[in-house]
């Protein structure tokens, strides 16, 4: 096709690029606003992240936040690799079944997945807190995983195992020094997308979570009635870390390409 | 009369990112012509084909349609109509709709739509398939309704993008007449691109032969296949004997050492030409009645005729001697290793790349455990070599000391030289044992590396010719003692197309008529 | 390889616990009466006659609903142009504008609603930009607009990448195919491209009416809790009142009213995709 000017596409693009980012910059440069106002810059300061830094408060969920997101992360991509392994392997009607049961927590309203875990942990008597928290986001993650790690599966050879135990290695050995290798992108992207999943929930955190135990989206909820520049710089913050994230992902197979050519 | 003339491309030239993918092409195609572009993948024609549709523009160079030049007209603009290659069939509608798309754009009214629809489903033979959904219809219907779709707007001109590629054989066969057929009832210029040379010459009233971004011959069918403008169309279009020949003078030929009577002229005398013979020109005589002779090397029957195989001038042949010796394994005198190693020959001049890997492998020497079949590595070699004839001693040991020891004769090995078929070949007398010739799993490979055979061109050494391997020992139960085998190169071979059966091996003549040899010029590349 | 099928059973055995039996309980709690040990329970309709009889739920359920559909319209009529643009550019110009808009669907959509609040807010940047244009100085914050204003922002990924996924499969070789039998471009859009892209439109409605209707957090955040909608009747049953039962109830009637509103517009583009272009 003719290349075009293509003003008018030009134009609502930039437009969209505009309402998506600007109440991203907008936050981030209110986080270095040396008054309590959101809507006058009167003068760049770090006092609220100062403040931030020394809220208690605002400290612990970020610890909570982070530990939960480590922990879910690491759990999830085990189970969800080794899972994806094993349904490769399953009988049709079984994977079937698994998946579709998988893509029930993706596809529901956040909300229903999130009121559904709140009942089973009052029917179970499990107390609410951190250890319901990481159990949901255990929950939430693995199905993410799975779903990235099938397709890289199913690129596979299916006699790729039986070849290394053809070879002589134990189920095992195939296992980590044959298949775990190859489905490796597959597994980098499922526990990236987990990490950032956990790191963002809100509504389910918020949902099975109790006894004080709080993470930042729960923190910015809680505290958004009143004005608090802090929540600005908390945000800040997670955006930075989240971007961080996303760079990672996206640099992972330039820097993959780049250390095959190397080879 | 001459026939008039509808498009014209005038020096076309394509550059995609500084790639020249058309190198300037002249070519002018006439009404209700069947004219197909012919050539490899990569060599333009489509790209050709697209500056006509509209969908690409020449970076150079005029078309010219029915005496205007289209270069900014738009694709739907143009009066005329494109088949493409994976049929681009709408999906979201069934077959009446995607055949009355373009009249619909047209404004038509609906009668004369229906009608119009209706006689192209009948022109293309699927009536009462109006209301099917296209993504279900087979590769052959689909194709079908790609073509009415086109047809039914009666452009001047038909585009068909390599449209059989899609379609297996039978179909494509049944499809080559039923496209000839609709292009004779309709009455308009079809313009088709394609890879296949048989194809070509089924439906087209003219060729084009084109390569790298270049016509090299546009003709009839009769013309391109008869009188082949040089090697790569002849290569191309058939299946042909091609040699390399010199033009004596006019209407004589010489190649393999006789000249023959031709019918081609007005070449300089002497100039190095190329010939061409068309297999089912030659006949197969009696040795005695041929204008060539030779052996038959091989007879298939291809279902028609058969294709034979005769060799004119045999290939190059080198003959060396096999030494089988017992099979002399040193053990150690712990019985715990077994260390072997064969004699062998090495030219004086490979002497500076022989280093141990490959007095290693050149030998064969291992080393292993009787016991566990495990193997040893060979940690010493001893060796003193000088750069002169002679033999020389060489000491294998083991970590452990189990050592055995043997000879490197240094010759200087003489190669055959056959400046007619422009090669050489060389290959080196070998030492083997009995074992190692019975556990051979391709011989005929191993005895090339064992003899280190090897045949290249006299003019370029880095250019390498096949060679085959001829020997007449029994190698399941070969014996001890000297034994000979022979290499040689691939002669001077016609292909023959004949109804009748000759045996394999006999000797038999050649003959052709002076105009069955088709004089090409030498392709410069 | 009966071994590495074995794998599969820890998680099959998870994914029953975690997965389907909340999804059971929330059915099994919406038909129950409230109090009841989880051994022995009594059937009931009353949350269901209580959520129906009751104008003020149904009024909330129908507010959803609109701004939902609202929402949807306006990333639909937004997305379409924006997706084709995308889709029309070259590989490495449209892998950056994905990438673009991609990145922020991975920041927290709380942290992003939360960021409007500062530029709605009284005396805020649109306040004064609308003073300027001359629009008066209309209150942002807190209103119907803004909400609808903080869905858009959150749901319109959805919509562009969907459609723009569907608009890169198409076969280029159908547009020259158009053009090839005379249609032009605006043509050759309405009577191919458009048609053969609503799948994507479809499933981009997907992704933008479902969390629409049963969101939250964005008219609490932008709305005051003056704009309450079904999500946030389901959030104050579980967390303020402590009427799981009642708030089962109501979650289940949301998912059957999803479901059902999903159900015609699948009906809806595959009627309209036979209907087009009939003779």
């Amino acid at each position: 096709m003719k290349k075009q000017k293509r003003p008018i596409g030009k134009f609502l693009m930039g437009l969209t690029l505009l309402f998506f980012y600007l109440p991203i910059v907008f936050m981030i440069v209110f986080s270095f606003n040396d008054s309590k106002s959101l809507t006058h810059f009167s003068g760049f300061s770090t006092m609220w992240y100062t403040k931030m830094f020394q809220s208690r408060d605002m400290m612990e969920s970020l610890y909570t936040t982070i530990i939960i997101a480590v922990l879910a992360t690491a759990i999830s991509t085990f189970v969800g690799t080794i899972t994806a392994i094993g349904l490769s392997k399953s009988r049709r009607l079984v994977r079937r079944l698994v998946l579709q049961l998988n893509d029930f927590p993706i596809m529901n309203p956040e909300i229903v997945t999130a009121i559904g875990l709140m009942l089973l942990f009052i029917t179970l008597r499990i107390e609410r807190g951190f250890v319901t928290m990481l159990l949901a986001h255990i929950a939430f993650c693995i199905p993410y995983v799975i779903l990235s790690v099938m397709p890289r599966l199913r690129a596979l050879d299916p006699n790729l195992a039986d070849a290394a135990m053809d070879l002589g290695a134990t189920p095992w050995q195939s296992l980590f020094m044959v298949l775990v290798p190859q489905l490796m992108p597959g597994i980098v992207s499922g526990a990236l997308i987990a990490f950032t999943m956990s790191f963002d929930d809100f509504i389910i955190s918020y949902f099975v979570t109790g006894g004080g135990v709080k993470n930042l989206s729960i923190m910015v909820y809680t505290m958004s009635k009143r004005v608090n520049p802090s929540i600005n710089a908390m945000s800040t913050l997670v955006v930075v870390l989240i971007t961080l994230v996303l760079v990672a992902i996206n640099l992972e197979p330039l820097l993959r390409a780049r250390r095959e050519k190397k080879k | 009369m001459e026939p008039k003339k509808l498009i014209q491309f005038r020096n076309i030239v394509k550059e995609f990112d500084g790639q020249i993918v058309l190198k300037g092409v002249n070519l002018d195609i006439c009404e209700n012509e069947f004219v197909t572009l012919l050539g490899p993948s990569g060599c333009g024609k489509t790209t050709l084909l697209r500056i006509l549709g509209g969908f690409l523009e020449a970076t150079e160079g005029q078309v010219i349609f029915d005496g205007q030049d289209i270069a900014g007209v738009p694709p739907y603009k143009r009066e005329l109509n494109t088949v493409f290659q994976k049929y681009a069939l709408f999906p979201h509608m069934n077959v009446y709709q995607n055949i009355a798309f373009g009249l619909k754009i047209k404004k038509m009214s609906k009668d004369v739509i229906q009608q119009k629809v209706m006689k192209m489903l009948k022109l293309i033979g699927m009536e009462g398939y109006e209301d099917k959904n296209v993504t279900l219809l087979s590769g052959g219907q689909q194709q079908r309704v790609a073509i009415a779709r086109a047809l039914v707007n009666e452009p001047k001109v038909l585009l068909l993008d390599e449209p059989l590629g899609a379609l297996d054989l039978k179909l494509r066969k049944e499809m080559q007449y039923e496209l000839k057929r609709i292009q004779q009832e309709v009455g308009i210029t079809f313009v088709y691109v394609t890879h296949d040379q048989e194809e070509a010459l089924t439906m087209s009233d003219k060729i084009v032969v084109m390569k790298d971004g270049e016509i090299c011959q546009v003709g009839s069918p009769l013309e391109i296949y008869n009188e082949p403008a040089n090697r790569y169309v002849a290569n191309f279009i058939g299946e042909s004997n091609i040699l390399p020949a010199v033009m004596v003078e006019d209407y004589k030929v010489r190649f393999d050492d006789i000249t023959f009577d031709c019918v081609d002229h007005g070449f300089r005398p002497n100039e190095k030409v190329d010939v061409v013979i068309r297999p089912e020109d030659i006949d197969i005589v009696e040795p005695d009645k041929g204008k060539l002779t030779g052996e038959v090397l091989s007879v298939l029957f291809k279902g028609v005729h058969y294709e034979v195989i005769v060799e004119t001038v045999p290939g190059t042949t080198v003959t060396v001697k096999m030494h089988v010796i017992g099979n002399r394994d040193v053990t150690s005198q712990n019985g715990k290793e077994k260390i072997s190693a064969n004699d062998f020959y090495v030219d004086i001049e490979d002497l500076d790349q022989l280093d141990e890997k490959e007095i290693v492998a050149r030998s064969d020497a291992q080393a292993w455990n009787p016991e566990t079949d495990e193997y040893i590595s060979i940690s010493h070699i001893d060796c003193k070599l000088e750069k002169k004839l002679g033999s020389y001693p060489v000491t294998f040991s083991t970590s452990s000391g189990t050592s055995v020891q043997r000879t490197i004769f240094v010759v200087n090995q003489p190669f055959v030289r056959n400046e007619k078929a422009n090669e050489a070949v060389m290959a080196f007398n070998f030492f083997k044992a009995v074992d190692e010739i019975k556990e051979s799993v391709a011989l005929d490979t191993d005895l090339k590396t064992w003899a280190s055979a090897q045949a290249w061109k006299l003019t370029d050494e880095n250019e390498s010719v096949d060679i085959s391997v001829d020997y007449d020992f029994d190698d399941e139960n070969i014996q001890e003692g000297v034994y000979n085998i022979t290499f040689s190169t691939t002669g001077r071979e016609f292909k023959i197309h004949t109804t009748d059966y000759v045996e394999e091996g006999r000797e038999v003549g050649l003959t052709f008529f002076p105009e069955d040899i088709h004089v090409m010029e030498k392709m410069v590349f | 390889m009966k071994k590495f099928s074995q794998l599969a059973i820890p998680y099959i055995v998870w994914a029953a616990l975690m997965i389907l039996l909340p999804l059971l309980l929330i059915i099994l709690y919406a038909f129950t009466k409230p109090g009841n040990e989880f051994i022995q329970f009594s059937l009931t309709l009353e949350h269901f006659a209580k959520f129906f009889t009751d104008p003020d739920f149904l009024l909330v359920l129908w507010r959803s609903l609109v701004i939902a559909f609202k929402t949807t319209l306006i990333c639909g009529v937004l997305g379409y142009p924006v997706a084709y643009f995308i889709a029309r550019s070259n590989d490495r110009v449209r892998n950056i504008l994905i990438l673009a808009i991609t990145l922020p669907m991975w920041i927290n959509m709380l942290v992003r609603t939360y960021a409007w609040i500062g530029l709605l807010s009284d005396g805020g940047i649109l306040q004064k930009l609308l003073g300027l244009l001359g629009f008066g100085e209309p209150k942002l914050l807190y209103t119907e607009g803004a909400v609808l204003l903080g869905m858009v922002y959150n749901f319109i990924p959805f919509m562009i990448l969907q459609i723009n996924t569907s608009l890169c499969k198409l076969d280029h070789s159908l547009l020259e195919a158009s053009a090839d039998l005379g249609a032009d471009r605006f043509q050759t859009f309405w009577r191919v491209v458009f048609p053969l892209s609503l799948p994507g439109v479809v499933s981009g409605i997907t992704l933008v009416f479902l969390p629409a209707v049963s969101s939250f957090f964005i008219p609490k955040l932008l709305g005051g809790g003056q704009y309450f909608l079904i999500g946030n009747v389901i959030e104050n049953q579980f967390i303020t009142v402590g009427e799981w039962n009642f708030g089962s109830a109501i979650s289940l009637i949301m998912v059957m009213v999803m479901m059902l509103s999903m159900y015609a517009v699948r009906r809806l583009d595959r009627s309209g995709g036979r209907e087009e272009d009939r003779l």
